[in-house]
């Protein structure tokens, strides 16, 4: 019971909650259509400026700068610093706290300061990755 | 009673057997032309009765003497899709607006004579569909219970759309990347030519393998960003641990689908991309060796690289990515979406 959502969100007749048909839907609906217009849009530009192709693929020849696509490339930049073993087991292990945070961040804590906490830390990471990616494309 | 309820698999018997004659038609004409003389008298006529065997060295002679022309059809059907005919749009149009006016026309008719029979009035054709399923699957009262749950108001935010939008880039990708793998072959041989034809003779190829490229990068900067707004609001709290970690699998799917589809236009900075991030992959502890020749195929990229990346970004991850979705949007909807600070 503890777990349920409060019964104002999920009482039909409150003030704070739309049924989810139709009005929920309208919205989504909406949203959906502006994301179409935007696909179209990208299709469009598409036609002039193509994603291209470069030159076939010659296992005899190493081009001289490989890169990586660009969620890659912070990875890639990380690898020319740390041995490789250590550059690969640190995302793999970033990956398992990540997943196992839920079951070690289990306090309920609604307050703004605990979000101003978590904001700090996502944004000191993010600018990190950023970086990091941005020197990789340019190095 | 059983005459009346006979009457229409009889007419319909019947039409089966004109059906057939039609069919047929084209045969027994060409076999009529084979056996001469069989309308007038003299001394072809005595071939008319002859034995069937006759009659069959007949028909295999005169194919043999003359081959039956080729059945018309238009030649290049294909071409108006590839780009090449450039002759699309009448036929398009044609058929577009007789269809639609054929359809018009048939519903009027139908209308009209359901009115005129049931002398009722005339039910939407949405309403009957509706009321036919019902009928049969009872899905009224679920749907309604589905459809009327309420939502909280503050749910219409703009940054509870994130994981929304990525799941529309998700069908996104589902579409275009079926529409490139009917040009796309996954040989090292032919790959290459195919991403070419794509972009140069497929009509409008080149924007759907743009709106391909630019969704793969557009999932993942989503993905990312919905992520990063469940970890600030602290949505991914109890009870909210399993929403969490399968969201981390689709990050992880997500990554692997722009990998996997990276190798597939085969030129240089694929080939080479995949040839150092397998390496990477291979440079992991105990296991690395391993999940280097699975990756690979072999200790090489190769043709089995390509076929098996192939084969997991267009069946392996999307199979998954749909369980795991749905998995994911069943929890959202059981513990509803997370309150705001």
């Amino acid at each position: 019971m503890a777990y349920t959502q409060s019964s104002s969100a999920t009482d039909p007749q409150s003030e704070d909650s739309i049924p989810f048909y139709p009005d929920h839907i309208r919205t989504e609906a909406r949203v959906v259509a502006a994301l179409i217009v935007a696909a179209l849009v990208v299709g469009a530009l598409g036609l002039a400026f193509p994603v291209g192709l470069g030159a076939p693929a010659d296992p005899m020849e190493t081009p001289a700068h490989v890169k990586p696509e660009w969620y890659f490339l912070a990875l890639y930049q990380l690898l020319k610093f740390v041995p490789k073993t250590v550059g690969v087991l640190i995302p793999l292990l970033g990956l398992g706290l990540l997943t196992l945070w839920p079951f070690v961040d289990r306090r309920p804590d609604p307050s703004p300061r605990a979000s101003r906490i978590r904001f700090v830390v996502v944004a000191i990471l993010v600018v990190l990755l950023i970086a990091l990616t941005i020197w990789g494309e340019l190095s | 009673m059983t005459a009346i309820r006979r009457l229409p698999v009889l007419i319909g018997l019947t039409a089966l057997v004109i059906a057939a004659a039609f069919l047929f038609l084209p045969l027994s004409t060409d076999v009529q032309s084979a056996a001469p003389g069989c309308e007038e008298p003299g001394p072809l006529a005595a071939g008319c009765g002859a034995g069937q065997a006759e009659m069959a060295a007949l028909v295999a002679a005169a194919r043999a003497k003359a081959p039956p022309p080729p059945p018309e059809r238009d030649t290049c059907l294909h071409c108006h899709l590839a780009g090449a005919e450039t002759g699309l749009w009448t036929p398009l149009l044609r058929w577009t607006l007789f269809g639609a006016a054929g359809l018009v026309f048939t519903f009027g008719v139908y209308r009209s004579a359901s009115v005129w029979r049931t002398r009722s009035p005339w039910t939407p054709l949405t309403r009957r569909t509706a009321g036919w399923i019902d009928q049969r699957y009872h899905l009224s009262e679920p749907m309604a219970k589905i459809l009327g749950k309420p939502v909280p108001r503050y749910a219409l935010h703009w940054w509870y759309c994130l994981g929304g939008i990525t799941a529309f880039l998700f069908v996104v990708q589902a579409v275009t990347g079926t529409m490139l793998a009917f040009y796309y072959t996954p040989t090292p041989e032919a790959a290459y030519a195919s991403i070419q034809y794509i972009e140069t003779e497929v009509r409008f190829g080149t924007a759907v393998r743009a709106v391909h490229h630019w969704g793969s990068n557009g999932m993942i900067v989503l993905c990312l960003a919905h992520m990063l707004r469940v970890f600030i609001m602290g949505a991914y709290k109890p009870p909210r641990e399993l929403n969490w970690a399968t969201g981390i699998l689709l990050l992880v799917l997500t990554l692997a689908f722009g990998f996997t589809g990276y190798l597939l236009p085969w030129d240089q900075r694929a080939f080479w991309a995949t040839t150092v991030g397998t390496e990477i992959a291979g440079s992991v502890p105990v296991i690395g060796d391993l999940a280097l020749v699975f990756l690979r195929g072999g200790w090489d990229v190769s043709g089995l690289t390509l076929s098996r990346f192939y084969g997991l970004h267009v069946l392996a991850l999307p199979a998954t990515t749909m369980a795991l979705m749905g998995l994911h949007f069943l929890m959202v909807r059981r513990l509803g979406v997370a309150r705001p600070l």
